[in-house]
């Protein structure tokens, strides 16, 4: 870790599987990522599996953050 | 959203060695607009879209990929890549 050019976070979301293979009629709005190249990354507050607090400001000043939104950790999918 | 203890267990089993975050209130994925939205059977559902994000020491982002080419790390990865060559050479 101690050479890792980032610190990398994941965020893992489980959206709602079931739904994905409902076949009921469905619509999607597709919400592009609304912060662009150049934007100062909001602040935020998370716990970690270890269950202590992560903030992105920890990492203010001292590492590059590499966060990635991962979807379906569990599934494979 | 994963909990912690569901993420504790993630993490466990593939020996990931950096912080796995939940955001079980949604409060990061909305503040940084990757919740899409869903309509199924009048009922409105919200998810997080794959999305790598890497964010400078400054505060600044330098790189947002979304969508199914975040699968792959290895724009991102580059990008970690080249700005530490950038601080590194100040």
């Amino acid at each position: 870790m101690k050479r890792a050019v980032c610190a990398a976070l994941l965020v893992a979301a489980l959206p709602f599987s079931a739904l994905l293979t409902s076949s009921a009629q469905k619509s999607e709005s597709v919400a592009k990522v609304s912060l662009k190249v150049g934007d100062t990354a909001p602040d935020f507050t998370l716990l970690s599996d270890q269950w202590k607090t992560v903030k992105l400001s920890d990492f203010h000043g001292k590492k590059n953050v590499f966060l990635a939104v991962y979807v379906l950790a569990f599934t494979g999918g | 959203m994963d909990s912690p203890a569901a993420n504790a267990a993630f993490a466990k089993q593939i020996s990931i060695k950096f912080p796995l975050l939940s955001d079980m209130n949604k409060k990061m994925l909305t503040s940084y607009g990757i919740l899409k939205g869903y309509d199924v059977e009048s009922q409105s559902y919200e998810w997080a879209q794959r999305a790598n994000i890497v964010i400078d020491k400054n505060g600044i982002v330098q790189h947002i990929e979304e969508g199914d080419s975040a699968v792959n790390p290895n724009n991102a990865l580059s990008v970690c890549t080249d700005l530490h060559k950038k601080q590194s050479a100040k």
